[in-house]
């Protein structure tokens, strides 16, 4: 929904040009960034799972700083301990006894450098993929191929939507979060409009279920990450807070979010 | 109902006005007899009335000017005297009249272009008046307006008053102003009095107004007139021309982007006129041509129709109406439409030659609408409103006149219906609650000469504000539409715990505000004076919208239980003066403004169809001071003006308890529309009877806007971390651009008129930025600063004519 006005507005700027242009810009003290994203794929046991930890850096900087030597453990309510150990030196914390469980409460700890940092989720379940659509249609630059990922939400539940879609490797990948106001109960759908998609070309589509919390999140995070930042017609944009707190020093909060989802993905080849 | 109370506090008003002023009259000087002259002042051409002219007697050295109607009252004893009418652009009248009883006189004035082979009458310098009390005031007659540089030819009355002190908008391509650092939401827009709630086609690119049904405009920056409310920051009054009601006569143009087609002329000659203009863009037609593009449209269109009917010198009859859209369609299943409507009926009414009434019934409309069958929806959404209000102006001496009346206005707010567009949507059909409020107001204002040196107005509106059912009004824990998080330090939606209903027309939550109005003028000399003045606006409505300039789908809503109106007050002094023969004058004046109730949004607010604005708005305060210069040359083939304005405009959130954080930390922060310094000048030059140059340069500080501290990487995204809002700013925004107007020579003697008008907007090719984003480069996996930029150099051409 939000994403559709968004073109509306950019839309405009079909009369603009843009230019790369050199800003001096300040940085500031890095901070701890956690991507603590547990994802069950429906049809895996969901066993594997990680957790990456970095820090802020330089806008213009071509590499992201690792956090090595953090202890990273994930409980569930029931008092299960899943321990993520990390590939030395990557940042990267894997955990290969993972138990997944839909709806289930999970507290994540992390002590890194003296600081204790704490979140608490659930694990939301996602409904299923049915089957995709393929139209062609008019855009204002030419024709324009249009897949939708069908599905059918449940009307007993508020739901919320991640969905990614991967139209050609090395790609930015392209995220975009719904919420079931509009279309409660209803059969409904994903899209992408790609004025680069050819016959035979594969694209992965893959939905998760999200919190609101997660979906409110990423409704601002993804916004930083597209083209925002200032303009006439675009909200300021903001320091984004995840649901992950520093309890040793409460306004020392880090970046990142802690978030388990249940996850369908289909693969679809354009006709 | 308050409209019962009002009547009556009206018809006290009215009774007592007229027995209490005209008994102190009596007494003061039993001896010697007063007269009124009044009547009516027009343009000889074409029976336009004139708004503002200076009707003044030698003698006496006082005087009067026309009202938005062209009438004028002056009550002086009886006598032999001078009269002077004065206009800017028309050629200055003397009449010797002899006042031994009350007169009704209409004149009418030459304009200075229409004699050009006669004798050239100094014409009315265009200086300011440093004896009456109205300051902050800046009129631009539409002439003006078109002789300016603008961009592809398209004269444009809302980017002209940019150029003015005080006045800035958030750039190319912007929709909206801004008038001394307030939000282009806080501008009462008046076209023949009514309010207009969008004033840009093409998400800004140009105003609504199509300049050739304009007769004149008139912009309030403060000491606002009691007569005027519902805004905070400012007025815009645009008068429609009334029609010719003389002959029948045709004007237009044609534009690169628009055409202009204007015809006018009497229905019953000297007494019923009628006017019709027409304007749309074109630029979509070429679209048909090409095969991949036949089926998108991207135009606008408006028509401005008027009728006026003088039944007797007593009564006038006034109906007039606007309707304008913009389209915006993708083959058929992307269709964007948005636009204004109005329609009003004035009555003039004269009581008596010192009492002039005007009663209005207004209505007015604003319409957005969305169809994207792609996802299988329709959208939209509005505002209504029914306006009666009731004028009255009452020259009860030549010492005073006063302004007193009623208004009342009901409001229907359509934030949104979203229904399936087609019979196999998934959209759930769904309406977002509609809301109805009402406003009714009361006002008094005095003109009161107190000496010749001292001239003041003061004046005081009571306005009540009624947001109505029928209407379900979520409940809140603690009555906190936003809950706030301590551990994150994040303000989120809160959940309703329960919901009230409110039945039809029942009152959900009322307010009434006082709002003294007050300025002053002191002469020092003839030429000079020094002028104060405070006001007090306040604002019911408030303009959903979180980005620096407005955009068509942003939704208006009314104040209620969360969300407060807007309370600005204002203090402005000013040193006025016109030096060597009235050829130049300067305006200087500083201002201080404070807004209570600035709404300001939590971080990542979702406005677009939001049942509950309340969530995600906090109430906080705005902020501006500044000081603005104005050096204007009047008279000669070379005229303009130089604008100067150092201002600041900053707003402030703090937390609602001491346990918030508020937003920005609950520090002041300059708000999207700051702009330190802005510099316009703006020159017109006649080489002879065949050229005509005119000039703009502008410059200004660049618009706020908030750029990364750092970065991190999410989901193998580059995800920007942002600090502080508005902690950034763009880099200074200018450009230059030149106009020339060919007046061919052979339009002499002959019925047909024609020029042509040749621009270059921002000459040097100046790329201001709109924007500046921070993201990572699909092809390098670089981040980079990219900016966005709406004009370079454009060039530009139209032809006008008339018959």
């Amino acid at each position: 929904m939000k994403k559709i006005f968004y073109i509306i507005i950019t839309s405009f700027l079909i009369f603009s040009c843009t230019e790369v242009v050199d800003i001096p810009l300040d940085t500031n003290s890095p901070k701890l960034v956690i991507e603590a994203t547990i994802i069950w794929q429906k049809g895996t046991v969901g066993n594997e799972q990680k957790i990456k930890l970095s820090t802020t850096t330089d806008f213009y900087s071509n590499t992201i700083p690792a956090v090595s030597n953090a202890i990273v453990v994930v409980k569930n309510n029931s008092g299960a301990t899943f321990n993520f150990i990390e590939t030395p030196n990557t940042g990267i914390y894997v955990c290969s006894d993972f138990d997944p469980e839909l709806d289930k409460t999970y507290i994540l700890t992390i002590v890194n450098k003296g600081q204790t940092y704490t979140a608490t989720e659930t694990l939301k379940p996602v409904a299923p993929i049915t089957d995709f659509t393929q139209e062609t249609i008019q855009g204002f630059g030419g024709q324009v191929v249009n897949i939708k990922a069908n599905f059918i939400d449940p009307a007993a539940t508020e739901d919320f939507y991640l969905f990614n879609y991967k139209v050609k490797e090395g790609k930015k990948p392209d995220f975009y979060v719904s919420d079931d106001k509009f279309y409660n109960g209803n059969p409904f759908f994903s899209t992408v409009f790609d004025d680069e998609l050819k016959v035979n070309n594969p694209i992965t589509v893959t939905h998760f279920g999200i919190s609101k919390g997660y979906y409110e999140y990423l409704n601002i995070l993804l916004n930083l990450a597209g083209n925002q930042g200032g303009g006439p017609f675009q909200a300021p944009p903001v320091a984004v807070r995840g649901n992950i707190i520093n309890t040793s020093n409460r306004d020392d909060f880090p970046f990142g979010f802690f978030s388990l989802s249940e996850s369908d993905t289909k693969n679809y080849t354009v006709e | 109902m308050p409209f019962r109370k009002i009547t009556l506090a009206l018809l006290i008003l009215f009774i007592g006005t007229n027995i209490g002023f005209s008994q102190v009259q009596n007494n003061n000087e039993p001896a010697k007899q007063k007269f009124t002259l009044s009547g009516t002042i027009s343009d000889v051409k074409n029976n336009e009335t004139l708004i503002g002219v200076n009707v003044s007697i030698a003698e006496l050295k006082t005087g009067v000017t026309t009202n938005e109607y062209g009438f004028y009252s002056l009550t002086v004893p009886k006598g032999n005297y001078t009269l002077v009418i004065s206009y800017i652009g028309f050629q200055t009248r003397e009449e010797t009249i002899s006042l031994e009883r009350s007169i009704k006189n209409n004149y009418k004035l030459t304009s200075n272009e229409q004699e050009l082979k006669e004798v050239v009458i100094m014409g009315k310098k265009n200086k300011i008046n440093t004896r009456s009390a109205e300051m902050s005031v800046n009129k631009l007659s539409i002439s003006t307006i078109k002789k300016m540089p603008v961009v592809l030819g398209e004269v444009d009355i809302l980017k002209s008053i940019l150029l003015l002190p005080g006045v800035t908008n958030a750039g190319e391509g912007a929709s909206g102003f801004n008038v001394r650092g307030g939000g282009a939401d806080q501008n009462l827009i008046l076209l023949d009095e009514a309010t207009i709630f969008n004033s840009s086609h093409v998400f800004g690119f140009f105003s609504v107004f199509n300049p050739d049904a304009i007769k004149d405009l008139k912009l309030y920056k403060g000491g606002i007139p009691a007569r005027f409310g519902g805004r905070a920051s400012s007025v815009l009054e645009i008068y429609q021309k009334d029609g010719n009601s003389n002959k029948f006569s045709m004007n237009g143009g044609i534009g690169l982007i628009s055409s202009r087609l204007l015809a006018e002329g009497p229905i019953v000659k000297d007494k019923a006129s009628f006017l019709a203009a027409g304007r749309g863009s074109y630029a979509h037609l070429f679209l048909k041509l090409s095969e991949e593009q036949k089926d998108n449209t991207a135009y606008f269109y408006d028509l401005n129709t008027k009728l006026t009917y003088k039944i007797n010198p007593n009564n006038n009859l006034y109906l007039s109406g606007y309707f304008g859209r913009d389209v915006f369609g993708i083959s058929k299943s992307f269709i964007n439409t948005y636009g204004n409507a109005t329609l009003n009926l004035r009555w003039n009414h004269l009581f008596s030659d010192k009492l002039f009434s005007n009663l209005s019934l207004i209505y007015s409309d604003y319409y957005y609408g969305l169809k994207i069958d792609q996802v299988g929806f329709q959208w939209d959404s509005g505002i209504k409103n029914y306006n009666l209000k009731y004028d009255f102006r009452n020259y009860v001496s030549d010492k005073i006149k006063l302004n007193f009346g009623v208004s009342a206005i009901y409001f229907d707010f359509n934030p949104g219906t979203l229904s399936p567009s087609k019979p196999d949507s998934g959209i759930n059909f769904d309406q977002l609650d509609k809301k109805k409020a009402f406003e009714s107001s009361l006002y008094l204002d005095v003109e009161q000469k107190i000496s010749s040196n001292l001239n003041i107005n003061y004046g005081i509106r009571s306005s009540m504000f009624y947001r109505l059912g029928e209407s379900e009004i979520s409940v809140y824990k603690n009555d906190q539409a936003v809950i706030y998080n301590p551990n994150t330090k994040v303000y989120s939606e809160a959940t309703p715990i329960g919901t009230k209903s409110f039945p039809k027309n029942k009152a959900i939550e009322s307010f009434n505000n006082l709002e003294p109005r007050f300025s002053a003028s002191y002469s020092l000399t003839d030429n000079k004076s020094i002028k104060v003045s405070y006001n007090r606006m306040v604002q019911y409505l408030q303009l959903i919208s979180n980005t620096s300039s407005p955009t068509p789908l942003d939704i208006w809503t009314p104040s209620d239980s969360f969300i407060k109106p807007q309370i600005a007050d204002q203090v402005a002094a000013g040193y006025f003066v016109n030096f060597n023969d009235d050829n130049y004058s300067i305006e200087a004046e500083s201002f201080y403004k404070v807004v209570k109730n600035r709404l300001d949004y939590i971080d990542g607010a979702n406005l677009i169809a939001n049942n509950n604005i309340e969530r995600i708005i906090l109430n906080g305060q705005l902020r501006t001071y500044g000081l603005e210069l104005m050096v204007r040359k009047n008279k000669g083939d070379f005229s303009g003006w130089i604008s100067y304005t150092l201002s600041k405009s900053e707003q402030q959130t703090p937390g609602r308890n001491a346990s918030e954080i508020g937003i920005n930390n609950g520090n002041w922060y300059s708000s999207a529309y700051d702009k330190m310094h802005n510099l316009a000048v703006t020159g017109s030059y006649k080489l002879n009877e065949k050229w005509t140059f005119g000039s703009n340069f502008a410059l200004q500080s660049g618009q706020p806007a908030t750029f990364p501290n750092g970065q991190y990487n999410y989901l193998g995204l580059t995800i920007p971390s942002y600090g502080l809002r508005n902690a950034n700013r763009l880099p200074a925004y200018h450009h230059l651009d030149i106009s020339a107007t060919l007046t061919p020579r052979k339009n002499k003697n002959r019925n047909w008129q024609s020029e042509w008008v040749f621009s270059i907007y921002n000459i040097y090719n100046r790329m201001n930025a709109a924007s500046i984003n921070f993201s990572q480069n699909q092809d390098t996996g670089r981040n980079e600063a990219v900016k966005t930029s709406i004009f370079g150099i454009v060039p530009g051409v139209s032809y006008n004519f008339k018959f």
